[in-house]
């Protein structure tokens, strides 16, 4: 195809104040940084995990941790034979990735024969693997949990930041560790099976069922829920905003005081999240409480409750149904071959371990760091409490070390608040690609986690995408449904949905799963066949389909439109401006 | 001198081939082989070259070839045809395809048994796809006259457009490949089709592949009818497909023109499946016994006969070594590195997205 998206929008300038060595961090094959001429030569696409944009802490952490010590590590650890993980670039605030691709012939062959080392070795001893890295983390965690933030030291902020950093780069290690083998056993699996005439919408459902440690959060939140509905509190919730309830049900006395003892026990345990991947520019839901209400709030304007057993018996039974019309239409020599690659996938199961896995690291592994950096904010006197979140990682160290936080850095901090605003209004237009865009890609994360593949190509870069009036997607979650569609750019805007409309947005994380329990149908630009959404929507029975590409572009909020998540089809019926005047 | 009519049962199986063709030879073999097939006789290769020789059609077709060249073969495969319709055959032929065909009649307690006339060269359909189906068939030839016009016909389809080119081509002669005729029985059949004794596009050797639709398999062969198709798995019997196909047209037998023809297929029959499971298990058994008989794949044209009954064999009229081979051995077990190398790795996209 050879089409190239240029990049030089979004080179020169980045946030006010940054200077190159802000990004001086060992790297594997790559260093992240600000989109640059040249950068066009290589393929990038716009990742759905950030859709607010990133505060300058957090763009340089993450991209610096995750994607080029993380994913470059562990794909050299594997290794992927052609790949050599992520790299990423900035446009603004938002962060565009790019598989590093290995093009020597003999270096891939080299890659490959570890690789046949190595995957039987993981496989073998997934459960080992993972429940290690696992505990490892937890135990840091625990210890992180042990520290009294107010009482340590000024002098040791420091080191405790250092310390909060490194929790997330190691957990990052773990992750990817993990991530590709996974993916890369689920996809030669997926592989097979097309391979073997099965229909590859039932692949994900052989694999569906298994309880997460997600699911079981979400379920504590309903069941708040059903407690407030039970002890007359759905006037309450229905009668203020999410920031406002603690206060009102505080003012209500009686029951509410009860049921705030029963929510706060819930946050104890559960609140220990933040609503996006490791992005230290988020609260928890323990610092900020207007997330978890305001999920409950949704779940109470529903009429029917949301069964979660016969939900998870469904699934089960789905998954059963899929592997039997399978298997029935295969050879008992070809039922052997599939046999073994679902008892793999089974055993060191990819789509449990992508809903699973977040509790443990994605949701908090930033906290801690969080935590430390509020901390240090409150000690230097700063106007907000993520002042800290503005700065660049050495800019943190030398207030820490004991710089005085005043005049120009201050004045930074501002200008830097109002980039990020800024770019905050532009994502919905930002490129979903840029650079040289392929027909086709080969790391695994790109093509499962971003769902990028030959059709979603080739979406993204029709012209013509904001006038589309049907997608096609991957078939995520199947049944077909009829509502009004719902834009939203991030998980803050999850209260807009009403029940029976339809999410749209560039692609779910584990904090907009609760909204699953209320919505009539879901559409993701991003996201193959495990991603967050198609995983959710299959748990909770709710038409998907991920990967169309352009939806939100194409779908205007307001829309009514048909999703066909068993096709993987959406139809825009009516638009916004002609239903309202209908 | 050998004999100008062998009969199907009673050929000397190592010579079949070479004195009735292949398409009869194989015939011959089948039934040795304890599988049920129509009966018949063949008019040898011999009796082809004795009437070639003796009625003096070698020299005229000489005389036609002699003047053709690759431009005009069409112009001299349609004179050649036409000697062979206008030249006789000698009495002593003529009276023994006669009393041959009196005792099919006899055999098959019928009066003008209907028949297929078929064309059975020596190295058709063998070794050269090229020659595969290229010789003439006739379905429902009923009494004698006819059946011995259908031969001769059949003996001057050796001469079509495109048998005559080719040779030319390859610089064969035609008294290089005589060719035989077989007449045998026609199945009144209730349903017909092909099956592989492999997947005939992609070669997997782990299942048998039937295609099949009402009445006779000429619609199937010839590519007029879209049929049911069905997989079978051979280890198991297991059926893994069965995909019923709108069926459009079908073979009949026409009682006034004496013949099989094709016809709009009836449409309560269009849409219904054809083979029930005993059906299906009868037409695998058949063909994996042909193929072990063999010893390699092979594809066969199989009719059930109105009269059959449950438990019966079906019956072959024939059968062809198939020349596709599996691309690679498929997999014994599953090996997690092979399929992320071949699908994952591969620089062509994830197969099924």
């Amino acid at each position: 195809m050879g089409n190239v998206v240029p990049v030089d929008e979004f080179t020169g300038e980045w946030y006010p104040g940054y200077k190159p060595e802000h990004f001086d961090f060992p790297y594997w094959v790559d260093a992240p940084k600000p989109f640059q001429p040249g950068d066009e030569n290589a393929f990038w696409f716009l990742d759905f995990h950030w859709s607010r944009g990133l505060t300058p802490l957090a763009a340089t952490l993450w991209s610096a941790d995750g994607y080029c010590w993380g994913t470059q590590s562990a794909s050299e650890k594997l290794p992927l034979p052609p790949g050599r993980g992520i790299t990423c670039r900035f446009a603004g605030t938002h962060l565009y990735g790019s598989p590093i691709p290995e093009s020597d012939p003999r270096e891939i062959g080299a890659r490959a024969n570890r690789l046949g080392t190595n995957l039987p070795h993981f496989l073998q001893n997934y459960r080992a693997i993972w429940e290690a890295g696992r505990d490892e983390l937890e135990a840091t965690w625990d210890y992180f949990q042990g520290v009294d933030f107010a009482a340590v030291p000024t002098a040791d902020l420091g080191g405790l930041i250092q310390q909060g950093r490194r929790y997330h780069k190691r957990a990052m290690e773990i992750h990817f560790d993990v991530m590709y083998p996974m993916l890369v056993n689920f996809l030669g699996f997926y592989g097979a099976c097309a391979e073997l005439g099965i229909d590859t919408n039932l692949v994900g459902k052989f694999l569906q069922g298994e309880d997460t440690k997600i699911m079981e959060l979400d379920r504590e939140l309903y069941g708040l829920a059903v407690k407030a509905r039970n002890a007359g509190l759905a006037q309450v919730f229905a009668d203020h905003e999410p920031g406002d309830l603690r206060a009102a049900l505080s003012a209500h006395g009686g029951s509410a005081s009860q049921w705030l003892t029963d929510f706060d026990d819930f946050l104890a345990v559960y609140g220990h999240r933040s609503d996006a991947t490791c992005d230290v520019g988020l609260p928890s839901w323990i610092e900020d409480n207007s997330n978890a209400f305001g999920n409950i709030k949704t779940f109470l304007l529903k009429e029917d409750d949301h069964d979660f057993d016969a939900a998870a018996r469904n699934a089960l039974e789905e998954r059963d149904e899929a592997i039997e019309i399978a298997r029935s239409g295969l050879t008992k020599e070809e039922q052997a071959v599939f046999d073994g690659g679902l008892a793999a996938n089974q055993a060191a199961n990819f789509p449990w371990w992508q809903d699973d896995h977040n509790f443990y690291i994605d949701l908090k592994v930033m906290l801690p760091l969080r935590r430390a950096c509020q901390e240090l904010a409150r000690r230097v006197d700063a106007d907000h409490k993520d002042d800290m979140l503005y700065l660049f990682w050495p800019e943190v160290l030398d207030v820490a070390a004991g710089k005085p936080y005043a005049g120009e850095l201050k004045s930074l901090v501002a200008d830097r608040r109002q980039y990020f605003d800024h770019w905050h209004g532009r994502r919905s237009a930002m490129p979903k690609v840029l650079g040289a865009v392929p027909e086709s890609v080969e790391d695994p994360v790109l093509i499962e986690i971003f769902g990028i593949n030959p059709g979603s190509l080739r979406a993204v870069q029709n012209p013509d995408a904001a006038n589309q009036t049907t997608l096609t997607g991957v078939a995520a979650a199947r049944g077909v449904a009829t509502g009004i569609a719902r834009v939203l750019q991030s998980s803050d805007e999850l209260h807009r949905l009403a029940p029976g409309e339809i999410l749209v947005c560039e692609s779910t994380s584990p904090n907009w799963t609760p909204a699953f329990g209320k919505i009539a149908a879901a559409v993701c630009d991003g996201g193959g066949m495990l991603s967050h959404a198609a995983i959710v929507g299959r748990e909770y029975g709710v038409p998907t389909v991920t990967a169309a590409g352009v939806a939100t572009l194409a779908i205007g909020d307001g829309d009514e439109i048909e999703v066909d998540g068993t096709n993987g089809k959406v139809t825009i019926l009516k638009r916004a401006a002609d239903l309202a005047g209908a | 001198m050998t004999d100008a009519l062998v009969w199907v049962d009673d050929v000397d199986p190592d010579a079949a081939i070479a004195v009735a063709g292949s398409k009869m030879g194989r015939l011959a073999d089948l039934y040795r082989a304890g599988v049920q097939v129509p009966q018949g006789f063949a008019i040898t290769v011999d009796a082809y070259r004795r009437h070639c020789a003796e009625s003096g059609l070698d020299a005229r077709i000489d005389e036609v070839l002699a003047g053709a060249d690759q431009e005009d073969v069409d112009a001299a495969s349609a004179r050649i045809r036409e000697l062979f319709a206008a030249t006789p055959m000698s009495d002593a032929l003529t009276a023994s395809i006669v009393e041959a065909y009196e005792e099919l009649c006899l055999r098959c307690v019928d009066v003008n048994v209907p028949t297929a006339v078929r064309s059975s060269a020596t190295g058709e359909d063998a070794a050269d796809a090229s020659f595969a189906g290229i010789f003439d068939t006739y379905l429902g030839v009923s009494g004698p006259q006819r059946v011995l016009d259908a031969i001769r016909a059949c003996w001057g389809s050796l001469f079509t457009g495109r048998a005559l080119a080719y040779r030319l081509r390859k610089g064969i002669s035609h008294h290089d490949m005589p060719i035989a005729v077989g007449v045998i029985e026609l199945i009144h059949a209730r349903a017909s089709g092909v099956a592989f004794s492999v997947h005939p596009v992609t070669g997997k050797p782990d299942r048998v592949v039937i295609e099949t639709s009402w009445g006779w398999g000429e619609a199937i062969v010839q590519g007029l009818v879209d049929p049911d198709h069905v997989e079978v798995g051979k280890s198991d019997g297991r059926v893994l497909k069965y995909d019923v196909a709108h069926k459009k047209v079908v073979s009949a037998f026409d009682f006034a023109d004496g013949r099989v023809t094709e016809i709009d297929m009836p449409a309560k029959l269009a849409d219904r499946r054809v083979l029930d499971d005993e059906q299906i298990a009868a037409v695998t058994a058949a063909v994996t016994a042909i193929e072990q008989h063999y010893g390699y794949p092979v594809d066969v044209e199989w009719v059930i006969a109105r009269h059959r009954r449950a438990g019966d064999p079906i019956c072959i009229v024939q059968s062809r070594p198939v020349t596709v081979v599996a691309t690679e051995a498929a997999p014994a077990a599953y090996d997690p590195v092979a399929v992320a190398q071949k699908y994952v790795f591969s620089g062509k996209g994830l197969p099924g997205r």
